[in-house]
This record gives C-alpha cells, structure tokens and sequence, in this order.
C-alpha cells in the first residue's frame, strides 16, 4: 500500500481518532474541522515536533486538547452559548440501523454534552482509544490520580442520566 | 454488584461505534497542510532573522505561549523597578550642592569649641607644627632648673 508522504501516513494513523476527540470536546464540525487542519499545519510547518517522540497519538491527542482549549477561550460567553445550542444535535456516534441502537447513541451523545469538557475528555479517552489513567495523564497534562476521579465522575454521571434507557437496552439484550 | 454494573455499563459505552472522520475533509487539510509545508522550505533563505526568530519563540512557548508573556512581563517590570531605584540613589546625592565656605567656616569653629570643651586644646595644637630651635646644653639646663 503507498503510504504517500509523511503528513500523509499522521493524516490517514490518526485522523479518525483526532476527529472523534474533538468532535466530543468541542461539540461543533465546524471547530473541528479547523482544529484538525491547524493540528496538520503545524505539524507541516515544524516537522522537528515530531522528532523522538515515543507516542505519536499521545502527542497529537495533546496537541488536539491544547488547541480546543484555546479555541474556547478565545470564544466569548455569548458565542459559547450559542455553540453549545447547537451542539446538542451534533453526535460523535456513527448512526445505527437498529433504532434502539440510534437512540441510545442519540442519548449518550446528550449526555456527554452535559459532562464538563475535562470530564469529558477523559471519559472519551479511556472508553474509545482504550488508553490508561497514566497515559490519559500525560496527554492532557494532569495527574493519574485527577484522571482516575474525572473518569469516575464522568462515568457515574452518565449512568445517571441513561439509567433507564440503559435499562431497556440491557433488558433487549 | 456495583462493580459489575459498572463494567456492563462500560462495556456497553465502547461497544458504541464512533463517527469517521468525513472522506471529503482528507484532501482540504492535506492540501493546506502541504500549502504550509512549502511555505516554510522555500522562503527560508529570504527570511529575516526577526521572523526566523519569531518561529522559533512560538514554537518553544507553545502551547501557552500568554502565560509564558505574562511571566516575561512581570520579570520586565521587576527588573526595570530595580534599576530604576538603582539608578535613583547616586543621583540624589549627586545634586546635594556642596556646602559654603562658610557653613565650613562654622563646622570647624564648632569643632574647635567642642575640643576645647573637652580639654583637648593639646589635640588640637598637635596639628600645628612644631618649630624646633635648637640651642645648646646649657640653655636647656636652665629651663629645667627654673
């Protein structure tokens, strides 16, 4: 297979990855279509970022956080409000034939918007890339230990709010 | 039990399949990004050392390049209040005018009283030289006797 260029190869290891992430941090496609092409050109721009680097997500995921994080404080209160109107239809859920499927993930996406960014964060990091509280802590900067409390707090809130959804889905299976 | 609720939930989370990322977005990012990439590699040798410098402060303050400011300002303005006061002190001494011949006149005069006050008067004539008049034996004999 012809891997094409270097920025080439970052793009198609871990676009989807980036994608899905800041899809869940920012809550808008717009944003994050921005976010994910200022993440390529700077890459493109300083190439030595990259150099002896041990964990190339790890470092993109980082780099991906910092930037939403600026973005948003760039916003004013006004603008965020606004955003966050409008991202509640936005989902990072791929849509789903079986409709009981669609509504869970309809819902779960609702609810993850209800999280704080931080929370959220982490809960998307280590239920969908898999990785651990050390490695979430590298990336975003924090300690394990406050990894470990977002995740749980994330998680419970979310269980909270999709208790009796949850419960039709399991009761289904 | 509240553990294993847990898990399922869990469970139940990541078997949710993600949205991928639009097959359309591949080709505008990468084209900006390549767009980028030429940029940098070819006005290089053109590039004033400001600017060169300029990319290589962003680079290095990144990813909180307003904090890094802010600390740098605060260190300005220390360093700058420092010298400031620094420079401040000689100065003032230096427009102190000298003091008139006759506040001299008067310090010596008081200087003298205080002297004498204190029976110093010895003190003070040891200042004066001696005038020294040699005479012979005989002379400094008779003023021992008187």
């Amino acid at each position: 297979m012809r891997r094409g260029t270097e920025i080439e190869r970052l793009y198609d290891d871990h676009a989807s990855s980036l994608f899905a992430f800041l899809l869940n941090f920012t809550r808008n496609e717009s944003d994050t279509r921005d976010l994910l092409q200022e993440i390529f050109v700077k890459i493109a721009r300083e190439p030595q970022l990259l150099e002896n680097l041990r964990e190339e997500r790890a470092f993109l995921i980082r780099l991906a956080h910092n930037s939403a994080i600026d973005l948003i404080r760039r916003r004013d209160t006004r603008d965020r409000t606004k955003q966050n109107f409008a991202a509640e239809r936005i989902s990072a859920f791929a849509p789903a034939n079986d409709p009981d499927v669609a509504f869970f993930r309809n819902e779960l996406s609702m609810a993850l918007g209800e999280l704080p960014e931080e929370q959220r964060s982490v809960v998307h990091l280590k239920l969908w890339e898999g990785w651990t509280f050390d490695a979430i802590a590298e990336a975003l900067e924090i300690s394990p230990n406050t990894a470990a409390s977002r995740y749980r707090y994330g998680l419970d809130k979310l269980r909270e709010r999709l208790r009796p959804v949850y419960r039709e889905i399991t009761n289904a299976e | 039990m509240q553990n294993d609720e847990t898990e399922k939930f869990e469970r139940l989370l990541k078997r949710q399949q993600l949205r991928q990322v639009p097959a359309d977005w591949r080709e505008e990012v990468l084209s900006a990004a390549k767009e980028a990439q030429s940029a940098r590699r070819s006005p290089v040798k053109n590039r004033s050392f400001l600017s060169a410098l300029n990319d290589r402060v962003t680079s290095l303050l990144w990813p909180h390049p307003v904090a890094w400011a802010g600390l740098a300002a605060v260190w300005i303005f220390i360093f700058a209040l420092n010298f400031s006061i620094r420079d401040k002190a000689p100065a003032m001494a230096e427009k102190t005018p000298p003091p008139s011949p006759t506040v001299v006149a008067e310090l010596r005069q008081q200087q003298r009283l205080y002297a004498e006050l204190l029976g110093a008067n010895d003190s003070v004539d040891a200042d004066r030289p001696k005038i020294f008049v040699p005479r012979p034996h005989s002379e400094r004999v008779d003023i021992l006797t008187v």
